[in-house]
């Protein structure tokens, strides 16, 4: 692969290398972020926090000019970002192997694997499904609270590829972070509705995660009506039509995770490029 | 319906008085929606690399279903819901 050549920016080698980390300050603005991450939503920025986040973008105008503000916030590239907000952190959701590739020939060493602050904040739950790489790696291992007790926190590329197939044959989504904004240095395997990110895009239109660059089709002849798919999309994107006797999808609806075809006996079920569905033009 | 309203008395849970919310979490695990949040306490000065002070905030209020599963499975009766 021709680094850069892509038009997916997770893609790019140049988002991941220690040169632009160091470029961009990240080891102090990485430990600033993550030693209070779990307070992000409590904190007032610009004078207001995420406490019923939904009630407030409901208001008139206000609401308004908060989406706006939260956007802004989410993608931005300013110099003067804030890591207690979380500047510039934004991903997008990517099928496995699309995720592998990224191990296999992007992340920066070291690949460390620990507990996921989003289950552990939201659901109280240690769960060790998170993958950090690079800078993010080192700043992580110096907080104890996200160290797992018995798995190996340190991964060769071949261990971080085998963990994160387990996780997504589990059914959490993997997604890619930027961390701020250009930098690359995490992939997660997420769940609605404990993840903090696909929580801002589920749950209140956030751009926080994109959809994939792909959607899942069905074929209809090999689909046998068995339904397992159903049970493993996270995003209401796959129906049961008991007259057709098949599964169909709702193309806007699917983020192009993929995991749906692990529950597929048939092969009926086929990830395309987004770009194939003219319905999809520019809808990430 | 109006808005949701959560409260947590912390003098129950939480600020390192009552139960520690790191070795509970019942309400976390109950709430389908997952509306609650675990974080370090602001208001008191913490080791910001190993913090050991912690409480719940009912953040995500609109999503709120209102079955109270919460306000029975707490083992301190320190959530209320209106």
């Amino acid at each position: 692969m021709k680094h850069g050549a892509g038009g997916k920016w997770y893609l790019n080698a140049r988002n991941y290398s220690n040169d632009l980390a160091k470029e961009m300050n990240m080891e102090q603005y990485l430990t600033d972020q993550w030693r209070m991450f779990e307070t992000v939503f409590i904190r007032k920025i610009m004078g207001t926090s995420s406490i019923g986040l939904g009630y407030k973008l409901k208001m008139p105008i206000i609401g308004r000019v908060i989406r706006w503000n939260a956007e802004k916030m989410i993608h931005s590239e300013a110099k003067n970002r804030n890591p207690l907000r979380a500047d510039g952190h934004f991903g997008q959701v990517l099928p496995l192997e699309d995720a592998k590739l990224v191990f296999s020939e992007l992340a920066a060493e070291p690949i460390i694997e620990n507990y996921c602050m989003c289950r552990a904040m939201q659901r109280g739950i240690k769960e060790v499904c998170c993958f950090n790489f690079g800078v993010l790696s080192g700043v992580i291992e110096k907080l104890p609270r996200f160290i797992p007790k018995n798995t190996k926190l340190r991964l060769d590329r071949e261990e971080a590829i085998a963990r994160l197939e387990e996780h997504n044959k589990n059914g959490k989504v993997a997604t890619v972070w930027f961390q701020p904004v250009p930098y690359i240095n995490a992939i997660c395997s997420c769940e609605t509705p404990q993840c903090g990110g696909l929580r801002l895009r589920t749950d209140f239109g956030l751009k926080s995660v994109y959809k994939a660059e792909y959607a899942i089709r069905v074929d209809p002849d090999k689909c046998q009506g068995c339904r397992e798919c159903i049970g493993m999309c996270q995003f209401g994107a796959l129906k049961f039509s008991p007259t057709l006797n098949r599964v169909w999808v709702d193309p806007k609806k699917c983020f192009g995770c993929g995991l749906c075809r692990h529950a597929c006996n048939f092969d009926a079920l086929q990830l395309a490029p987004r770009e194939e569905f003219p319905g999809l033009k520019g809808l990430y | 319906m109006g808005k949701t309203k959560i409260t947590i008395d912390y003098s129950k849970c939480g600020d390192g008085v009552g139960i520690d919310p790191r070795d509970c979490g019942k309400c976390l695990q109950v709430c389908d929606p997952a509306v609650f949040l675990r974080h370090e306490t602001l208001s008191v000065p913490q080791d910001p690399i190993d913090p050991q002070t912690w409480r719940i905030t009912a953040v995500w209020l609109d999503l709120c279903n209102h079955c109270m599963k919460c306000v029975e499975t707490c083992p301190q009766g320190a959530i209320t819901v209106s």
